[in-house]
This record gives C-alpha cells, sequence and structure tokens, in this order.
C-alpha cells in the first residue's frame, strides 16, 4: 500500500460528512504534496487538516481551503512552515472559521509579496479586526481577500496603519469600514509609492477628526489629488494632516478646497505655495488651507511678486503680531487689511472703486446728469449691447468694463479708464448722436437727399423691398446704403476720428495717454496684407485715425484710392467738424470702398505689390473725394464677404442707431419736445431692429426671432422709461442699489422699493474690518392706519400733556441777553454808572459795561433705532411670569381642576377685551410718545427699525426719516411695526450712523431701543456665541462716537447689565426694568440725553 | 481824513475813492442799468455766485460815476463797503455811544456816514447779517430816504449822492437764510453770472497776466467745474479763483499744481469730488 492510499483511507473517512468536495480537495492536494513531503511531514500535514475541519461546525469550509492553497505554497513554506501556518488557522479559526478560511485561501497570493516570516504578523493585523460579531468577521475575512492586491503597493508595516484607521471606523460604523477598506487596494494602487504613506496619515487624522469624511476622503481624495503637482502631493498631504489634527472636522473640507484652488493654479506654482502654506501652518493651520484657497483669486489680481508681498502681510500678522485669527481672516479674503493691501499692490483698476469718481467727471466734461456704470448693467438689460469688456455709452451713462489691466502699471489702468471715460463723454459732449437727417456739416455739404433717391431707384430696378420709412435720422442715413456693414464700420471710424481729435485739442492733459492708447492698440492691428482688398482700405483708413500712417500697406496700383480716402477722413480733425461731417465723409468713403473690390491679392504676382505709405500720403491736405479716378477694378467671382476689422479698444461700442432708438422712445414715454411725433408702431421698430447691423441676431436664440425681438422691444421700452436718475450706480460710501419695481413713488401696492447699502463688519477675533460684509435693505415701513396713533395718545392723555409741557420748556428762547461785555450793541445804565463811580472813588473800573443780545439756536438731531426682532413679541404678562416664577396662583387651584378653568376662562375674556401687550406694542406707544415730545421742542428726529435674518439681508424699516416731517404717513406707519425676525445691532446702527452723518446738526444723538442682546444666523463662529454680535456692537457704537453722534442704549432686557456693561464700556445706558414704564422713561431719558 | 504813515495808509472809511480805473468787463447791459438807477436814486441788489464781479462791479461804477464828472458830483462818489456778518447788529450800522473819558461820546456807524457824504453805500453779503438788523435801512431806500437814529432821537436825511447797494449769492439759500421780502422788494436786481468762456478767458487773461491759450484753458476748466454744481459741489469755481490760479501760472507755478491749490482744494474739501476735480484738471493741463 501507498503511503498514498494509505493516508486516503486513514483520513478520508473522517472527511466525509463535510462538504461533498472536501475528500476530493484532500486527494488532489494529497497528491500534489506527496513528491515533496516525506511520510511523516505528510502525515502531519493531513492530520492539521483534519483537525481544521473537526474544528468546528463550519471550518471544514476553511480546511477546503487549507488543502486547496496548500500545494502551492509548500514550496516556500516547507513542512515547518505548512505546519505554523495551519495552527495559525487553527487560531483564527478559534475566532472564526470564516476568518481563517480567507486567511487561507488569500495566502498564496500574499505569499507572492510577503516574507513568509511576515505571515504571523499579517495574519495577526487581520485577526485584530476580529471582535466576535459577524460584521467584524466579515470585515477580517474582507482584509485577508483584499490584502494580497494592498500588499503589492503598501509594505505591511502600512497596512497595518490602514488597518489602524478601518479599525477605528468599526467603532462607527461597519458598513463605512468596509467600503474603505474595499476600495483601498485601488486607490493606493493608483497612488504614486511615495505618496502612499502619506495619504494613509491624513486618512487617519480625518478618521480621528470627522470619522464620516473619511468615506468621501477615500472616494474623492485621489482624485482631488491628481491635479496637484506629482512631487508636492505627499507635501500637501502632510500639511493636511497636519492641519486635520488641529482643526478636527474642519480638516477635509478645507482639504478638498484647496485640493481645487490648486487645480486651478499652474502645477509649477504649487511648490511656492505648499512652501508658503508650510510655514504658516505651525502658527495657525487653517490660514494655510486658507491661504491656499485664496491663491487663485489672487493670482487674478496680482503677479507673482506682488503676491509674494502680499501673503508677506499675512505671515506678519501671524508672527510678528501673533494674531491667528487675524492671519485666518486674511487669508480668507476677509478683512479690510487684505482686501487694501490687495488693491494698493495690484496693477488692476477696479471700476467700483473710482466709479463715484469717474461719475463726477464725465458730469464736469459733458455738463449732463450722466452716470457712470459697469458695462455688465448694460449687457443685463439686453437691449443690443453685448460685450462686458468693452466702454460704451447709450447717450445717458457711459457703461465702462469692470476692470482693466492693461499695463502693468496701476497708474496707467486708471489712465486708460480715463481715456475710456473721456472718449464716450465726449460723444455726448461733441454730439455724436446729434446726428440729423440731411443738415449741411461744417466743412461737407448734405448730399443726402440725391443719395435717398438714387438708394430709392437702385432698389426699385432690382425690385428689391423698398424700406418702411425710417425712425430716426441715423436709420434713414444708413438706409441710402446698400451694405450696412460697410456704411456703420466707415461712419464709426470716422466719427471717432473726429471724436479723437477733439479730445486731443480740447482737453491737451489727456492726450499724452490718448495717445499712448492709440499706440498701443496700433501694434495690435491684424496684418493688412492677409485681408481681402476692401476691409483693407478700411484697416488703413483706421491706422491713420490711429495716428499711425506709417504702419499702412496697400497695394501700389491702388494708391490713388487710398489717398482720397485719407484726404476724406481729415476733413474731420479739422476743428469744428460735427457729426454731419462725419457722416459726409463716411458717404464718400463708401464710394471709393465699394469701388474696390473685396478679393484678396495674391502678394507676389508684381502687379499688386504692396508698399508703405508715400511722401504725399503722409502730408495730405484735407478734401473730399474727387470721383475715383484709379485703374478700373473688375467685379471679381473671388469677391468676399466684407467684414469690419477689429474696433480699438479705448473706443468702445458705437451704436447711434441704437442710442436714437432709445432717445426716441424716451420722448415718447415723455410726450417730449417732438410730440408731434407719431408713436412708433412694432414693425417699425421689427424693420430697424432686423436691418440695424448693431445688433447681432444670430446670437439669440435661434429660430424664435419674432419672440426674441419681441423681448427686445420690451426691454427697450423698459430702458427708456428709466428717468435717468434712477440709474444711481454706488454710492460713494455704503454703496447703494435699487431694487423691485420702478415707478415713481405711486399709490397702491407697489412692490415696496429697497435700497441696498453694505457694511463692514467688526471681527474682534481679527482684529479687522470683514469688508462689506452686510447688506442692509433700507425700506419705508408700511402704512397702516393711524388708529393707533390716535389710540395711544387717548391713552396715555395725561402723560402727553405733561411730556410735551416738559418739552416745551426746554425750547430756548429767542433771544438772551448778555451783559457785562466790553463790547456791545448798547451800554447798560447800571453797570455805566458802577464804572462812573468806581472810577471816581479810584477803584479800578471794570470795563465790563456793555449788552448784547444774542440769538440761541437749538439744533439736535436724534435717530430712534428700534428693535423689531421676533422677541420683543413675547406678550409682557408672560415674561413677567418667567422672571417672577414661583410666586404664582397655580398654587391656588389645589389641584381643582375646575377653579384652573374658571380662571383661564376669565383671563381668556379679558384679553379678548384688551389683548395682552407685547415688548413691541410698548415700543410703538414709547414712539408715539416721544414723536409729541419732539414736535413740542422742535428737534429734527428719525425712527427707524431694524430686524433681518443673516448678514445679507437686514431689514431696515423707516418710520420717519430724519429728513421728512410728521405727517399722516408717518403716524401710519408707526401702527405698522411688526415683530420680524433677529437681530443684528451692528449694521443696523451703522446704517442710522451714515444717516445720521449725513444731516446737518450739531447735535446728534442716537437712541437704541432693544429687548435683548444682539443675534442673528452667522453673527458669531457658531448659534451659541454670543461675543462676537457684542463686539461688532460695540465696535458700531463706537463708530458713532468717533464721528460726534452720542449713542445711547436702552433695552427692557432684565438680565441686560452683563453684556451691557460689556458692550457699553463709556457709552450710556439703561435697563428698563419695569417694562410697563418704557413710554415714560423715554422722554425723559432723552430730555436728559439732549438737555446740552 | 487820511493819515500817511511808514508803510500803510489809513483813511476816514467816508473819504474812500476809487480813482485808477479797476479792470471791469461788461458782459451784458449792467453799466447802463446801473447808471441809470443811480440817477433815480434806485437802490441795487446785485445778485450772483461768489467770485463772479459783483464787488468789482460796484467799485467800477464807483470810479466811473466819479470820472465821468456826472453832473452833480464833481468831487466823485466815495464808496463805503460794509461786509455783513452773523452779528452785525443795528448799532454797527448805525452808530453807537461809546464810553470817553467821563462822558460818552456818539459815533457814527458805517451808514450813517455814507448818508451823510452822499455815498455809495455797498453791503455785502446782505444774508448774512440778521433779519432784524435789516429791516432798520428801509426807510433809507424808499422816496423819504431817511435813517432813524433811534438812541440819539434824530433823523438823518440822506444826502443827495447816497444810494444803496446790497450784494446776496442765491446759492447759499436756505430757509434760514433768505432775504424778507420786504427787504427785496426795495431794490432792483441784476444778476451776475458767470461770464462766457471768452470772456472769462479774456478776465483771466488780464487780470491775471497768463498767456491767452491758458487763460482759454483756466475758462475752459471752470466751465466743467461749474457742471458739478449740485452734484457734489455747492458752488463753482469762482473767476477770482480762476484768476489765482492764473497768476500763479504767470509766476512760473506748474499749472496743474496751480490749479490743485487755487481750484481743487479751494472748492471743496471732499476728497472723492476733489479727485473728481483733480482728474479734470490733469485732463486739460499737460503738466
Amino acid at each position: 500500500m501507498t503511503l498514498l492510499s494509505d493516508l486516503s483511507t486513514r483520513y478520508g473517512p473522517e472527511l466525509r460528512g463535510f462538504g461533498a468536495s472536501l475528500p476530493d480537495d484532500f486527494s488532489a492536494a494529497l497528491a500534489a504534496l506527496e513528491p515533496q513531503l516525506g511520510a511523516e511531514e505528510l502525515d502531519r500535514w493531513a492530520r492539521d487538516g483534519v483537525a481544521l475541519a473537526n474544528h468546528s461546525l463550519r471550518s471544514w469550509e476553511a480546511a477546503a481551503e487549507y488543502f486547496r492553497a496548500s500545494p502551492e505554497i509548500v514550496g516556500r513554506l516547507g513542512a515547518d512552515g505548512l505546519h505554523e501556518w495551519a495552527d495559525t488557522a487553527m487560531r483564527l479559526a478559534a475566532s472564526s472559521s470564516l476568518m481563517a478560511a480567507a486567511f487561507l485561501k488569500a495566502t498564496p497570493d500574499a505569499l507572492a509579496v510577503l516574507n513568509t516570516e511576515d505571515m504571523e504578523a499579517w495574519a495577526g493585523q487581520g485577526e485584530r479586526l476580529c471582535r466576535g460579531n459577524w460584521k467584524s468577521i466579515a470585515l477580517a475575512a474582507l482584509y485577508f481577500q483584499v490584502s494580497p492586491s494592498l500588499l503589492r503597493s503598501l509594505p505591511l508595516p502600512s497596512v497595518g496603519r490602514l488597518v489602524d484607521v478601518v479599525d477605528q471606523l468599526t467603532e462607527r460604523s461597519y458598513e463605512l469600514a468596509n467600503t474603505c477598506l474595499e476600495g483601498s487596494p485601488a486607490i493606493f494602487a493608483g497612488l504614486s509609492e511615495d505618496d502612499r504613506e502619506p495619504f494613509l496619515r491624513f486618512a487617519r487624522a480625518v478618521t480621528r477628526a470627522s470619522w464620516a469624511d473619511t468615506r468621501l476622503y477615500f472616494d474623492r481624495g485621489p482624485r482631488l489629488l491628481e491635479h496637484v503637482a506629482a512631487e508636492q502631493r505627499a507635501a500637501f498631504l502632510d500639511l493636511s494632516a497636519r492641519v486635520t489634527t488641529e482643526v478636527g472636522r474642519q480638516g477635509f473640507p478645507l482639504f478638498a478646497d484647496a485640493a481645487d484652488a490648486l487645480a486651478q493654479m499652474p502645477e509649477e506654482d504649487h511648490r511656492d505655495l505648499l512652501g508658503f502654506a508650510s510655514r504658516l501652518a505651525p502658527g495657525s493651520p487653517t490660514s494655510a488651507m486658507e491661504y491656499l484657497k485664496s491663491a487663485p483669486f489672487m493670482r487674478t489680481r496680482l503677479n507673482e511678486q506682488q503676491m509674494e508681498q502680499w501673503q508677506d502681510v499675512g505671515l506678519d500678522i501671524l508672527l510678528a503680531e501673533r494674531n491667528p485669527e487675524g492671519a485666518e481672516a486674511y487669508f480668507r479674503l476677509e478683512s479690510t487689511r487684505a482686501e487694501e493691501t490687495m488693491r494698493a499692490l495690484s496693477s488692476r483698476v477696479e471700476l467700483a472703486s473710482i466709479s463715484t469718481m469717474l461719475r463726477m467727471y464725465a458730469k464736469a466734461l459733458s455738463g449732463e446728469p450722466v452716470s457712470v456704470l459697469s458695462a455688465e448693467d448694460l449687457v443685463e438689460q439686453n437691449i443690443g449691447w453685448v460685450t462686458e469688456s468693452s466702454a460704451t455709452t447709450e447717450g445717458s451713462a457711459i457703461y465702462l468694463p469692470p476692470f482693466v489691466a492693461t499695463f502693468e502699471e496701476q497708474d496707467a489702468n486708471f489712465q486708460v479708464y480715463k481715456v475710456f471715460t473721456t472718449h464716450q463723454t465726449a460723444r455726448i459732449e461733441f454730439g455724436s448722436f446729434r446726428y440729423r437727417w440731411d443738415r449741411d456739416g461744417a466743412f461737407a455739404p448734405s448730399s443726402m437727399a440725391g443719395r435717398e433717391a438714387a438708394a430709392h431707384e437702385r432698389r426699385t430696378a432690382s425690385q428689391e423691398r423698398e424700406r418702411g420709412e425710417a425712425i430716426t435720422s441715423i436709420q434713414r442715413f444708413f438706409n441710402c446704403f446698400d451694405d450696412r456693414t460697410l456704411i456703420s464700420g466707415l461712419f464709426t471710424i470716422v466719427e471717432d476720428t473726429r471724436i479723437d481729435s477733439h479730445v486731443a485739442r480740447e482737453y491737451g492733459g489727456i492726450r499724452r495717454w490718448l495717445h499712448r492708447l492709440q499706440e498701443w492698440e496700433a501694434e495690435r492691428r491684424p496684418r493688412v496684407e492677409e485681408m481681402a482688398l476692401r476691409q483693407a482700405f478700411v484697416e488703413n483708413l483706421l491706422r491713420e485715425s490711429l495716428r499711425r500712417p506709417d504702419t499702412i500697406r496697400w497695394p501700389v496700383v491702388f494708391r490713388e484710392y487710398l489717398s482720397q480716402g485719407l484726404a476724406a477722413l481729415k476733413i474731420v480733425e479739422q476743428e469744428g467738424a460735427t457729426v454731419q461731417d462725419s457722416a459726409e465723409v463716411a458717404a464718400s468713403l463708401y464710394d471709393i470702398a465699394t469701388a474696390i473690390p473685396n478679393i484678396i491679392t495674391p502678394l507676389a504676382d508684381g502687379k499688386h505689390e504692396w508698399d508703405g505709405p508715400t511722401e504725399e500720403m503722409l502730408s495730405l491736405q484735407p478734401g473730399m473725394p474727387s470721383g475715383a479716378d484709379g485703374p478700373e477694378m473688375q467685379p471679381s467671382d473671388q469677391e468676399m464677404q466684407f467684414e469690419n476689422p477689429p474696433q480699438p479698444e479705448f473706443r468702445g461700442d458705437f451704436k447711434p442707431e441704437l442710442v436714437q432708438l432709445l432717445a426716441r422712445l424716451k420722448n415718447q414715454v415723455e410726450g417730449g419736445e417732438d410730440g408731434a411725433m407719431a408713436p412708433l408702431t412694432k414693425e417699425q421698430l421689427m424693420e430697424m431692429l432686423e436691418n440695424s447691423v448693431e445688433l447681432s441676431i444670430a446670437e439669440w436664440a435661434e429660430g424664435d426671432l419674432d419672440q426674441s425681438l419681441g423681448m427686445f422691444l420690451e426691454n427697450m421700452e423698459q430702458a427708456a422709461q428709466q428717468a435717468p436718475g434712477d440709474k444711481k450706480p454706488d454710492d460713494a460710501k455704503g454703496g447703494a442699489e435699487q431694487d423691485g419695481g420702478k415707478g415713481d413713488g405711486g399709490e397702491g401696492e407697489l412692490p415696496v422699493e429697497i435700497e441696498w447699502s453694505y457694511y463692514d463688519e467688526w471681527d474682534f477675533r481679527a482684529g479687522d474690518y470683514r469688508p462689506r460684509w452686510t447688506r442692509v435693505g433700507e425700506r419705508y415701513g408700511k402704512e397702516e392706519d393711524s388708529d393707533f396713533y390716535e389710540e395711544t395718545l387717548r391713552r396715555y392723555h395725561g402723560l402727553v400733556m405733561e411730556t410735551r409741557k416738559q418739552f416745551e420748556m426746554m425750547r430756548p428762547e429767542a433771544f438772551k441777553k448778555i451783559k457785562r461785555l466790553e463790547d456791545g450793541e448798547e451800554l447798560d445804565l447800571d453797570l455805566a454808572i458802577e464804572f462812573t463811580i468806581d472810577k471816581k472813588a479810584g477803584i479800578g473800573p471794570s470795563g465790563r459795561v456793555y449788552n448784547r443780545r444774542n440769538k440761541l439756536e437749538r439744533d439736535v438731531a436724534v435717530a430712534f433705532l428700534l428693535d423689531m426682532s421676533a422677541s420683543t413679541d413675547e406678550e409682557i404678562e408672560k415674561q413677567r411670569v418667567k422672571h417672577e416664577a414661583g410666586d404664582d396662583e397655580d398654587d391656588n387651584f389645589d389641584g381643582d381642576p375646575r377653579r384652573y378653568f374658571q380662571w383661564l376662562a376669565a383671563r381668556r375674556a379679558k384679553a379678548m377685551v384688551e389683548p395682552p401687550k407685547r415688548i413691541i406694542d410698548l415700543e410703538k406707544e414709547s414712539t408715539v410718545l416721544i414723536v409729541e415730545a419732539l414736535e413740542a421742542i422742535g428737534d429734527s428726529y428719525g425712527i427707524y427699525g431694524f430686524s433681518g435674518y443673516g448678514r445679507e439681508n437686514v431689514e431696515f424699516h423707516v418710520i420717519k426719516d430724519l429728513k421728512e416731517q410728521k405727517d399722516d404717513r408717518v403716524l401710519k406707519r408707526i401702527g405698522s411695526i411688526e415683530p420680524i425676525r433677529s437681530t443684528r445691532m451692528g449694521p443696523a446702527i451703522r446704517h442710522t450712523i451714515h444717516k445720521l452723518d449725513e444731516y446737518d446738526a450739531k447735535v446728534k444723538i442716537l437712541i437704541l431701543v432693544s429687548d435683548g442682546r444682539p443675534q442673528d444666523h452667522g453673527y458669531g463662529r457658531d448659534r451659541t456665541e454670543k461675543e462676537y454680535a457684542v463686539h461688532d456692537t460695540k465696535q458700531a457704537l463706537n463708530e458713532a462716537k468717533r464721528l460726534g453722534i452720542t449713542p445711547f442704549l436702552i433695552t427692557v432686557d432684565k438680565e441686560g447689565h452683563d453684556y451691557l456693561k460689556q458692550m457699553c464700556d463709556d457709552i450710556g445706558y439703561e435697563v428698563v426694568d419695569d417694562i410697563e414704564s418704557l413710554p415714560r422713561r423715554l422722554p425723559t431719558l432723552y430730555r436728559h440725553l439732549a438737555a446740552d | 481824513m487820511t493819515t500817511e504813515a511808514a508803510g500803510f495808509k489809513q483813511i476816514a472809511v467816508e473819504d474812500f475813492r476809487i480813482t485808477d480805473e479797476p479792470y471791469y468787463l461788461p458782459i451784458q447791459d449792467e453799466v447802463e442799468l446801473f447808471e441809470m438807477a443811480y440817477e433815480r436814486r434806485i437802490p441795487v441788489l446785485l445778485k450772483g455766485p461768489t467770485g463772479a464781479g459783483k464787488t468789482r462791479f460796484v467799485e467800477y461804477m464807483s470810479w466811473r460815476l466819479h470820472n465821468k464828472g456826472s453832473r452833480s458830483h464833481e468831487e466823485g462818489v466815495p464808496l463805503i463797503t460794509v461786509a455783513c456778518h452773523e452779528d452785525l447788529t443795528a448799532s454797527d450800522l448805525v452808530g453807537r455811544y461809546l464810553l470817553e473819558g467821563d462822558e460818552t461820546r456818539w459815533i457814527d456807524g458805517p451808514i450813517s456816514r455814507a448818508a451823510k457824504v452822499g455815498a455809495i453805500c455797498y453791503l455785502d453779503e446782505i444774508v448774512e447779517a440778521r433779519k432784524d438788523t435789516t429791516v432798520l435801512i428801509h426807510p433809507l431806500t424808499d422816496y423819504r430816504r431817511l435813517l432813524p437814529v433811534e438812541k440819539r432821537g434824530e433823523l438823518l436825511e440822506a444826502a443827495d449822492g447816497f444810494i444803496l447797494v446790497m450784494s446776496y449769492n442765491p446759492g447759499y439759500q436756505s430757509a434760514l437764510k433768505d432775504l424778507k421780502h420786504s427787504t427785496r422788494q426795495r431794490f432792483i436786481a441784476i444778476e451776475f453770472g458767470y461770464p462766457p468762456r471768452d470772456q472769462e478767458a479774456e478776465i483771466v487773461q488780464i487780470e491775471s497776466g497768463v498767456d491767452a491759450a491758458t487763460a482759454q484753458d483756466l475758462a475752459k476748466l471752470a466751465e466743467k467745474v461749474r457742471n458739478l454744481k449740485e452734484h457734489g459741489l455747492g458752488e463753482g469755481v469762482s473767476t477770482r479763483l480762476l484768476v489765482y490760479a492764473g497768476k500763479l501760472i504767470a509766476g512760473g507755478i506748474a499749472p496743474r499744481r496751480a490749479c490743485q491749490v487755487a481750484v481743487v482744494w479751494a472748492l471743496t474739501d471732499d476728497g472723492e469730488v476733489q479727485r473728481s476735480i483733480e482728474e479734470v484738471v490733469t485732463s486739460i493741463f499737460d503738466e
């Protein structure tokens, strides 16, 4: 009997009764092993297998794996190794046979990458995951299953660290742990070798800080890293790990955002970026990440050196000033300092920062109430202007690109803005849009009547549809020409030449910059030699108009055409040339241009040699063309579609047709001077717009041209209805924009008009303002009815009379006599006698014997700011109960429900007759009283309410503006004061300050009436934080003081003392304990405040 | 009474006469109007912004009426100017008692003196004076031509050549600083606007000695800056300031700098407006 059959017979029967295949597996393995093992060894092997199968209920599966794997690994392990292996499996099976099976199965593959001596450690790591429950078993099994491939990219100790992470995750979610482990092989295989360890380190940090983010990290991490420069990934991961250890749950989001930001930066910069970030990390990990996040934005504003300077300032805040919160805000770009530093460094000039100034500049130059707006606004109106980046005007406002970064120096870019503005203003000043049909120019008589007739004839001859009657003069002008693109392009060049000449003549100071920009443009012209002939002709005119005739290139044989064209162009360069001249010159240039075929000429045929300008061309005298007498040019079948060469940027868009149309529509709306003109029909408008080349209809919604046109017309009409005053651009300080419907203060339910202003907010941690952080929407309070006012007056009749009297007594007398002056209107007889007596008696007399009457004026302005937060809705009764808890009637019911219900019914009945008073009601009543009092004394006053939610929406309700008189509407608005939402005090105070500051008075007072501490969504680091809001409010109050305004706080919050003390420092405040005394207290307080 | 001493000259107010022709460029018919008013003894109110030439006009007329030997005034018309201010009282104008030694002495105020010698009494910036003060002049302005001197219990009848001229800047108009109707309706009013560009350039050129081109530029600047009135500026730039700027330029100061100190900074303290005007300046002047 052979050894084989012997062993088979010995162990075979023991293996029966398990899975059907087990004996076969055994036999197959036996056969394979036999040549390699001795009898003893073979027997031990078989025994181990059988023991394993018998170990527990399902351990036979492990045994099956044992048998199957053995032949593969016997070569590596040897007989003793096999035995140890089996031992390990037995140990694992003690925890879970499933895990043991997975272990055994994975071994052959694992050994391909693992040293035999590490096997034990490898198995141990899996064992660690197993905690006895089935989820952990599955996880451990998964570990063995994935480890062969995992081990290919990670060394065993690293795998151990991964297990740590997974293990930690199991405390929260096995499912999550599973997913992460399952994905790991692919992830690590995808990472480069150097990044794997750092990836793992960061994973550990993320898991510790916020376990749920681990999945996100495993999911998205590798892809996020892809865009980080390969050799910087490890550094970035290490930085992220470090940051996450410090900042906790914010770690992963910061990492993700920073990675996104890095992706937007060129890879060669990553090294420096991360280098700087890691300098920030020790002092303020968040700053490091915020820096990376802000980098792409900063790079749009600053070049490399500037960027370095900018970040050094931030580093200084961190290191020299030891202010991590400040640095954080700085790098997050939420600090005024960051913005200012950026603005100072950047060569780019933003329109927003100079628009007010440019508006006044344009106003001064043109003498018209023009406004200066961003070109984006015009594009939004959708009335035919489409480029946001070029300057233009629609006749009443000047539109400029939102920023200029043409040159390296800030000043140069500012000058570019100035040239833009001057050119557009000059169009208004020098009448580019004042073209009138068939009027003579100063130098060129009109040829329009003849041209119109000729055009009519042409169209009749070619049986073309006759065009309808033109709406505007300029349209009628364009109608005379068949190629509207050409005539419009020529008119633009000629008119711009005229404008530039006027500007250069009138404004000697801007001339230099105008020329520099002309130069700049001239150097960037497209190559003229590559253009078709007619286009080249136009291009050459343009070069002349940019004062660079030396760059002209033109076929020698056609010289005469160009000479005549240039001479014509010179007409409008003369002083006194008008837009009529421009039109005539453009028309004559059109004649020349149409004689030139629009074909590409072969350069090398000798006949069409291109040349620069001749001496004669450079010294032409202005003159209208005498009729082209160059060589005849045959119409060619190679004629190309004519296109205008690109316009120089500084001249912007010129759309005279649309401007005249707008003006015409405006006139129609206002029933203006030309009231006799028939209103425009839709057909007329349609025709004009379809023909106009100033609109690129192609860009509109395809297909439904009719609808697009209709919408366009609507926009046009809307724009026409806007009074020029409506286009208020940003205010200098806060900046205001119009919202809601137009309509000039009409009655009824018009949408509320809101005027937005922006204010900074004080971040006490950063020790800096967050620029333009809050948006305050000012609106007028609703007008309900004045019943409330009258009712209050009736109810407080006695108090009203008393207050009024007290206040009337404060009113100063008109004149006051001042005695004992050295000089004055009249002698005081008594004093004069005394003087004489003293003198006679030899006593040093007092020379102060004159009187004088002085006028006294009281010049006080006060603004009341009422808290309209939701909490003021609280009934006073309830609040009292809250405060005086304990003493109450509950006890009196003695558990008798009947008595309780009686009491309740009585209370309800009472409430029906007299609704319970709320804090807001008292605020309103106090307002009524103070209004009466202030009317008696004659001080100027404003009453405002505030509330809102979040920094973007601080509601500011005007009950009575400082400038308003007390009238019925004001009284009605008082009635409408209602509780709304939160209490963001800072911005409301700042807005009130702004109002007071603009008001002219010697004494200014701000009184804030509230019912509690400032709080709002996002008014602090989190919901519970109170510090931030208190500090911001305090800062706002200090700002008031700095502007000479006396702030005073009144609160009905009994717990007010604690925060008010902190908030108010040396600012006056009062806690009104008995809420109901507020109406009495407020006037009294005011009297003291405004006493002198 | 004239006292001359080293370095200065002291003249009694009523003796002040303009002997050299002041430069004045008539813009409209104001010269004829004034002459006629003077002849008929109709009081004149000169309205207009500051620095438009009101005071210069009065001086010119005083000289002109004097030099033309206009009929009864061979001696010429003296000019007494009172700059009005908030604290100007009736006694400041009419006169008062002063203590001198053991007795009181009456001192005539400028208006009394003018009435006595028959001078042009020019009340500059009359709105600045208190309203109760202005009432005092009423009897002097109509057919009565009387000045009541309350404290002495006298009535002073104005001498033949006396006429009242007031100036007033409607630009500051506010409820507080407005003329009472009873006052303003006793005067004919001559409006002084800023001169048109070419004339203003001429004035600036002659007054400051700057060359014609620069004078044109200054006048252009003025025109542009005046466009800003009510849009940031309370008042346009005056011809006087232009002349100052011209003088600085003629003296060798760079035009931009001269305009900065004489126009921009003189006009406003608002930084934004300053900058806007400065940009207009740099647009017009090259250096």
